[in-house]
């Protein structure tokens, strides 16, 4: 086919936009240092970040103290989870092809409840030894069950969301018999279940930043062939990608990070839908390439929702999950509505 | 040359494709037509690779069933139309096989331009592909089609969401295809278009081929209205050009 070339053909411009990558990932240093920084005992900025690079005359004694030990693993964690999350939910919403899938949907979330239940009822008085544990088989387990019992391997998006659905609601089912049965567990479990960062310490930041880090590199490396899952299966095949071998290795890579970020801080909501749809919403591209975007931007959301946990009330803390469904409860009614003016 | 031998697919218990043999030459137009369940699109499928069969099916000497080093682009009936995506975009996904997933050329980017304004979709360029009305969404996987620069392309009933006019426009976008040597292989429902458009027929029946030959020789076959239980009229106008219509009187 001939080519004609045209100086003055319009642009179709680079799907990808790493300015906007750059910028996210800016705010999401500057929150982080507001982070750090504030808080029941405010830190001085300059000190702070003097402190966190290794210059003279930065933060000491307690402040020092406060600030390496207690606040920074606790924004670092958030901006974990806030990155798994969002990334999972970005995957997730382009693998089932669909706007309002979250990380939790095929199972994880429940599973990971029962876990954190078995672990809270059974260990009596060390809880937070084994509820990551738990909680983060629990997820996976309940997502393998969906995969197992939706029969074939990724036969059909469609119906591996009704096995996700019906094995999220055996796991709450078993989840509630046992909070019955344990009614001194029913506390604690319903403060893991709202979502805390309470647990944050640098043992914590550094199992789950290997799970969620690695996770969210391999979903970066295949995002940009994520697209093509947007497409029929028989489209993406002759477009020279094999669908199910993709989604099998996005869901599982969303899975780890989710299953780490869950066992790391309980169930914070929201964060998987409203990120990417934000994110979407700047960059105007459906598309996955800016999946490095969602990570910092998801990263930001949480830091600054975790911000607002510790401060809102202070001295008391609300839990994190408040927060989040407080932003993303009305963020999701305006996705529905969007959605339907536009279809 | 596709070569086709004794392909059978089973879909559970149920045989849909039953002991096919069929020869397609190179750079031709060839039109799959039958009743509803005729298993034409699992053919189409089968064609492209993503179907698995028993038999031999043979493009260019090698097997297809997941064979992706072929260059095979498909058109579906019911495409899975992405939100958030501008037509550009939707038609740069088929330079992805050629440039990497995410990469697009300097030449991908002039050939998707003169594609689109080709298939006229060039003011559109910008728009989103959801908002598209069906006669320019079909153009814009036409266009998809032609920016993948196959050497085959299989069409699922490539006008049965179009009016009349939009009907010939799409296919004769599809036809000059075959000046840049691309073979077609399309099924259609409108056997009067096909016998226009393609110059071999082949008349599908419960999964089996009743009959393979150059159009117009098969238009006036007993095999076809036999494809069709006989509820089919062929009309000669005064050009020589063959009608079909559905036999009204059969009904009553």
């Amino acid at each position: 086919m001939p080519i004609r070339r045209d100086p003055s053909a319009p642009q179709m411009g680079p799907m990808w936009n790493w300015r906007i990558t750059a910028i996210s990932a800016l705010v999401l240093f500057a929150v982080a240092v507001l982070g750090v920084s504030l808080g029941p005992i405010h830190l001085n900025f300059w000190k702070v970040i003097k402190t966190l690079f290794g210059f003279p005359h930065g933060l000491q004694g307690q402040e020092r103290v406060l600030l390496l030990d207690l606040r920074l693993p606790r924004v670092l964690l958030a901006a974990l989870v806030g990155a798994a999350l969002s990334t999972s939910g970005a995957v997730y919403q382009t693998v089932f092809r669909n706007p309002l899938a979250d990380p939790y949907l095929l199972g994880a979330a429940s599973g990971a409840g029962l876990g954190a239940t078995l672990a809270i009822t059974s260990s009596g008085g060390n809880v937070y030894g084994l509820l990551p544990i738990f909680s983060f088989v629990g997820g996976v387990l309940a997502v393998l069950t969906t995969f197992f019992i939706s029969g074939k391997f990724f036969a059909e998006p469609n119906s591996l969301l009704l096995s996700g659905i019906a094995v999220g609601s055996f796991g709450t089912a078993i989840q509630t018999y046992l909070q019955q049965r344990h009614s001194s567990a029913l506390r604690p479990v319903y403060s893991w279940i709202l979502g805390e960062l309470t647990i944050a310490n640098w043992q914590v930041v550094r199992w789950s930043s290997l799970y969620i880090v690695s996770a969210i590199l391999i979903l970066i490396t295949v995002s940009k062939q994520l697209d093509g899952l947007l497409l029929s299966d028989e489209e993406s095949f002759s477009l020279g990608i094999n669908p199910n071998k993709l989604r099998i290795i996005a869901v599982a890579a969303a899975t780890l990070a989710t299953a780490t970020a869950v066992a790391a801080s309980g169930l914070i909501g929201f964060v998987g839908i409203v990120v990417p749809h934000l994110v979407r919403g700047i960059t105007h591209r459906v598309t996955n390439r800016s999946l490095a975007t969602m990570a910092f931007a998801g990263a930001a959301f949480l830091v600054l929702a975790d911000l607002g946990a510790r401060t809102l009330l202070s001295p008391a803390e609300l839990p994190i999950g408040v927060i989040t469904a407080f932003v993303g409860a009305p963020f999701f009614l305006f996705v529905l509505r969007k959605k339907r003016v536009g279809s | 040359m596709i070569s086709i031998k004794d392909l059978t697919v089973r879909i559970g218990e149920k045989v849909i494709l039953d002991h096919i043999d069929l020869n397609i030459p190179k750079n031709s137009w060839t039109c799959l037509v039958g009743p509803n369940g005729a298993g034409k699109t699992t053919l189409l499928k089968a064609l492209l690779g993503v179907t698995p069969y028993s038999g031999s099916l043979r493009d260019d000497n090698a097997e297809v069933y997941r064979n992706q080093k072929r260059n095979v682009a498909f058109v579906p009936q019911q495409p899975q139309i992405p939100a958030g995506m501008t037509v550009s975009e939707y038609v740069m996904m088929g330079r992805s096989k050629r440039d990497g997933w995410g990469n697009e050329s300097v030449r991908s980017r002039s050939l998707v331009q003169n594609i689109l304004e080709q298939t006229q979709l060039f003011g559109l360029h910008n728009q989103y592909i959801t908002r598209l009305s069906g006669g320019e969404m079909q153009r814009a996987l036409i266009a998809r089609a032609l920016a993948q620069e196959p050497k085959l392309i299989l069409l699922d009933e490539p006008t049965s969401a179009l009016d009349l006019h939009h009907q010939i426009s799409t296919l004769n976008n599809i036809e000059l295809l075959k000046d840049v040597g691309v073979t077609i292989i399309s099924t259609m429902h409108d056997i009067t278009l096909a016998a226009m458009y393609a110059e071999r027929i082949v008349v599908m029946h419960e999964g089996k081929i009743l009959l393979d030959g150059l159009a117009q020789s098969v238009i006036h076959s007993p095999e076809l209205k036999m494809a069709f239980d006989n509820r089919i009229n062929v009309y000669t106008l005064d050009s020589g050009r063959p009608v079909i219509v559905a036999a009204k009187d059969y009904l009553n």
